[in-house]
Order: C-alpha cells, then structure tokens, then sequence
C-alpha cells in the first residue's frame, strides 16, 4: 500500500514539481511525426507471431511514402507476452529480421501490458525528439489465441500483482466488473447504457475490414449474452485477439521531405497508480488517468473542447464510460448519458472509437495502441470509409490503460504541429 | 477414472480427506513449473516474507510496519517503499472487515482455478486500518451484499502453502 491509505489525495501528490513538462516547443526537443501506418488483419488468425509481425511491417512499409527502409535507425517492438504466447524473447531483434531493417540507433521491446504498443511509440517519440534517432518503426503484436486458451487467461492474469491478486483468480473482468458494480451503485449508470457502448462500437467496427468483429451488436444482444462476471456479459468484454499494427514516426525535417500531411504528436502524459489491489483508492474515479490527461493537454497547449475524436481503452464498456470522465469530456458520474446523448458518437461532443475500439477490433495487447494512432492517422488524412470520418479533425487523441487501470497513457496528435 | 486416478498419484481421496477444493484433487502432488504455478514458494529458501505464511497458518494475518516513517505496507516488503527503511517490523491485521466490492468469476479463470468456477471475489476493508485486499470469498455470491462482515479464511493450497481468502462472518 502506498500513500497515506485509502482517502489518499492522489491528485494532488502528482502535482508539477517545478519542472517545465512542456516537452513539446521546449529547448531542443524536436518535433516529431507520424507518416506511415499499417495493419494485419485482426482476429482469430490462422497465422503464428511471426506472420502477424511480417504482414503489419509490409502494410507499414507499403503505406510510406518516400521513405528509404535504410534509414529506419530505430525500432521498438510493443508486445506485452511473447514469452508466454509465442515462447520467444529478445523479440525485437526478431522483427529486424524479418522486415529487412537494421536498427543503430536505438532498439527494444516495450512491455506496458495492454498499452505496450502506445508505449513503443512514446520511446521512439522521445528518441527522435532528442535528436538521437530520425526515423523509427514501431510495431504492435499478440498473438493470443493458441491451443489451450486456458494458458491464454492463465498469462493475461499475470498482468496483475500474480503472487497477491492473480492468485485469489483475479483478472481483468472481474476487476472492471467491480467497477462497473460501483458506478452503477454511485452514479446510477445502467445497464443499457453500457451495452450502448457495445452497440456503437460494434457499429463502427462493421466499418473496418482490419476488424475482429464484423457484425452489429445491439444492445439487446450485449444483454442476453452469457455472463462472464456481474455484471459483465460477453458483449460488454473486449476480445482475445490476435494481430500487429506499426507506424513509422520520423523528425520534423524528414517529415517535410516525405509528405505533405503528416499527422503530428503534440504532447502526452502518463501516470501510474502502483500495481497491487490495495492501491486502488477508487474503482469508478480512475486518479491516474485524470492526472495523465492534464499532463497531456498542457503539453500539447490544448484543452478538452479542442478534441475532435478520441480513441480510448474500451477494455470493456464500462471503461469507455469512466473515461468519458476521468478525461473530463464530461462530469463525474455522467458517462452513461453522455453516451446515452450520443455525445461520443459522430456528430456529438467527440467521436469516440470510430475504428470500432477494442470491443469491436478485439485486443491484441501490443497491437492496440499503435492501432489506435493508426485510426487518428487515418482519420486526419480522410483516409476512413465515409461511415465513419469524422469531419476535418485537427486535433485527436489516444489513451491506454493497462493492468486493473493501474497506468494511464495518453498521446495527443493534431495536423498542425 | 483410471486417468484421473495416475493424474493426481492416487491422493484425489487423500487431498478431499484434507479439506482441499475441488480442483486441487485433481492437480498432481508434483508441483506445476514455477512459470504456471499461480502460488509461488513460501518458505524461508525462496522468500524473505516467509513469515507472513507462517503466521497465516497459526490464523494471524500480518503484514510490514515501518519503523521509520510508520508507514503500513501491503503485500509485506522487505523495505519501505515509502521511505527506503529496511527497518520494518511485523504487526498484525485485523481478521475482520467489511466487503466493498464483489463479483464472481464465472468465465476465464485462470490455470488452476477453472474447475472452481463459479468463484466470488471481492475486496474487503479490514476493520480500522484503512487497508482493503482483494481475496476470493468462500460465499456464494448470492448471498453477498455491500458491508458486509466478513471474517478472514485460511486456504491451503497444494505442497504445502497456504493463502488467505474471506468469508460472510458467522
């Protein structure tokens, strides 16, 4: 246990300690962009770690332009367990194999569970805005379905504190199921409103033929499927998904050369609540994120309004909704009617996972960031099918938790840099 | 039968003798590789809060105290992660609490605990320390409710180790 127990101010102890955060337009930190993305296809897929890897480094490599693969000098592999799924370590090493690249600047696998991905991209982030690195790879895989799905769950339980929590048989849906438990008890969120975060979500994933999840699923339906812990059915769970995702991020002058709409990264912020059950101060009020998201609009010199569309960690209904929250789109306690309202829908306050989220793409854990950038990408570019682009979005944003909500990450992006 | 009977080296009968769940009967004496044994080592070899198993075998639950800072910590460390002491003395925690949240796992247990489901779980606050653990809880979660009392459980678990769970009290 950390801190001064439960009634912890967690808030306010993650204060600024005088440091000026503002990395973005500080000294010498260069200006950073996105200027290529590609996907596998996401799924039960008949393709072992190593297909996915080398499908997603094709689409990447095909979707930039101007880009020599000789100048790739960095290259950060997102994947939260290949040594369970795939029996493989020192995995990045392996990546620069099979996509020809040849890395001297900087390389490494990052592992932040189900925000591995969006944290390959805030090293390359940082090592091309030091000037140490211009051109970077970043690559998202899982590879999570295999014979025995039980290993499967027993490895995705590991991501909790294994010796004191994973062992009671906790995992990730009966934690968020506990969430849910308490903000129907504190805010009177409901039912329907969760399944209507299925419901869009699902809608937009029909959209991405990159997708899990090809199907509609209305809320009827999220409602009548088996219960996989109170009040947590099915529909209201993300997938086991297996898939790859990368994007090639590149220094602002390179950026010029390559393209004429790069989707620039305008700031982040990131917070961690520890890891173990007894550090969780709140299960419907997430602290960290609300700390992530403040670091993020003040180093990107934004405020909420200015977000046009938001890809955030829709683990499971209920997390879309206290995000909703916590990133201060709307009040404490009024997620559900901001969905209800379809406030988070095209048209609303703010398009909220119009890829299809993590409901509808499914969860390979260290795909799932960088598909997230890729959509934000995509999107800024008009590059979506028509269903689900959103009008001429200037400023957008990604957002990961991993592990029972212990860590926050949130990258912004905007066309302007 | 015959399977099941080579599986477990014939203790099945002896392990439900002992008072062990269901499962356990059927998960061989020989210990599961380290990499999928969701209970790690307990003794005094493998780790230095071996006492915590100790004394949670007797029924005490107990935890690290900073001598310097005062800190309690959870789990027991072997230094402060608040002030970096390694002066950290053993206290005792209340057996009792109140549940704050509940569930039950009905879908993807994990390796071990499948053949349990459905299981509760929960998060009980201990009585007066402003500490809540998460644990399983030995009640159907039928009969569960927010606040409710709830007294500490010693479970074994196979080779010999012990975890703690709750359960509604009386």
């Amino acid at each position: 246990m950390r801190g001064p127990g439960i009634a912890g101010h967690f808030v306010d102890n993650h204060l600024p300690r005088g440091v000026d955060l503002n990395i973005i337009g500080g000294i010498d930190m260069r200006k950073v962009a996105v200027v290529g993305g590609g996907l596998s296809h996401w799924g039960i897929r008949k393709a072992n770690w190593r297909e996915l890897v080398q499908e997603a480094g094709k689409a990447v490599l095909d979707d930039t332009q101007n880009l020599d693969k000789k100048d790739i000098d960095s290259l950060f592999v997102g994947a939260a367990s290949p040594d369970r799924w795939a029996f493989q370590c020192h995995v990045a090493p392996l990546v620069a194999d099979m996509l020809g690249v040849y890395p001297n600047r900087m390389m490494a696998r990052t592992e932040l569970a189900c925000a591995s991905g969006q944290a390959a991209v805030r090293y390359a982030w940082l090592a091309i805005a030091s000037g140490f690195s211009e051109v970077a790879l970043c690559l998202g895989v899982e590879k999570m379905n295999n014979p025995n799905m039980l290993e499967s769950q027993t490895t995705m339980a590991a991501v909790l504190d294994r010796e004191w929590d994973g062992i009671h048989g906790a995992s990730a849906p009966p934690f968020f199921a506990m969430c849910a438990q308490h903000h129907m008890k504190h805010y009177g969120t409901t039912r329907r409103q969760m399944s209507l975060v299925a419901e869009k979500n699902h809608r937009f994933s029909t959209t991405n033929p990159f997708a899990h999840f090809q199907k509609p699923v209305p809320a009827e339906k999220v409602e009548a499927s088996p219960m996989v812990a109170p009040p947590l059915t099915l529909f209201d769970c993300s997938g086991i998904t297996d898939g790859a995702a990368a994007v090639i991020l590149v220094s602002e002058e390179r950026a010029k050369k390559m393209t004429d709409t790069p989707v620039w990264i305008k700031g982040s912020g990131q917070c961690s609540g520890g890891n173990n059950s007894a550090n969780w101060k709140s299960l419907d009020t997430w602290y960290p994120m609300q700390v992530a998201a403040r670091e993020a609009f003040r180093t990107s010199g934004i405020t909420v309004d200015d977000i046009d569309l938001a890809e955030v960690h829709d683990c499971f209904t209920i997390s879309e909704i206290i995000e909703y929250e916590d990133l201060g789109l709307c009040k404490k306690g009024e997620g559900g009617k901001f969905i209800e309202d379809g406030q988070s829908d095209i048209g609303g306050k703010v398009a909220v996972n119009t890829r299809g989220g993590l409901l509808g793409c499914g969860h390979p854990l260290g795909a799932t960031g960088i598909g997230q950038i890729i959509e934000i990408y995509q999107q800024m570019q008009a590059k979506v099918p028509k269903a689900r682009q959103v009008p001429d979005p200037q400023i957008g944003l990604t957002h990961n938790l991993s592990g029972a909500a212990n860590v926050h990450s949130i990258l912004v992006f905007g066309r302007d840099a | 039968m015959a399977d099941k009977e080579t599986k477990t080296g014939g203790k099945a009968e002896a392990n439900a003798a002992k008072g062990m769940p269901g499962w356990m009967a059927d998960l061989p004496l020989v210990q599961l590789p380290l990499a999928l044994d969701f209970c790690s080592p307990q003794t005094e070899d493998f780790t230095r809060v071996s006492r915590f198993f100790d004394e949670l075998r007797k029924g005490n639950l107990m935890t690290t105290k900073c001598k310097a800072c005062g800190a309690l910590n959870w789990p027991p460390r072997v230094v402060c992660p608040e002030c970096q002491s390694d002066a950290l003395e053993w206290v005792e925690l209340p057996k009792t609490g109140k549940l704050w949240a509940f569930t039950e796992v009905r879908l993807g247990a994990p390796l071990g605990m499948e053949k349990d489901a459905p299981f509760s779980i929960g998060i009980v606050e201990l009585d007066d320390v402003g500490l809540r653990l998460l644990a399983r809880i030995d009640t159907p979660y039928n009969k569960l409710g927010f606040d409710l009392p709830m007294e500490l459980v010693v479970a074994r678990m196979p080779g010999e180790r012990v975890i703690y769970r709750f359960k509604a009290k009386g």
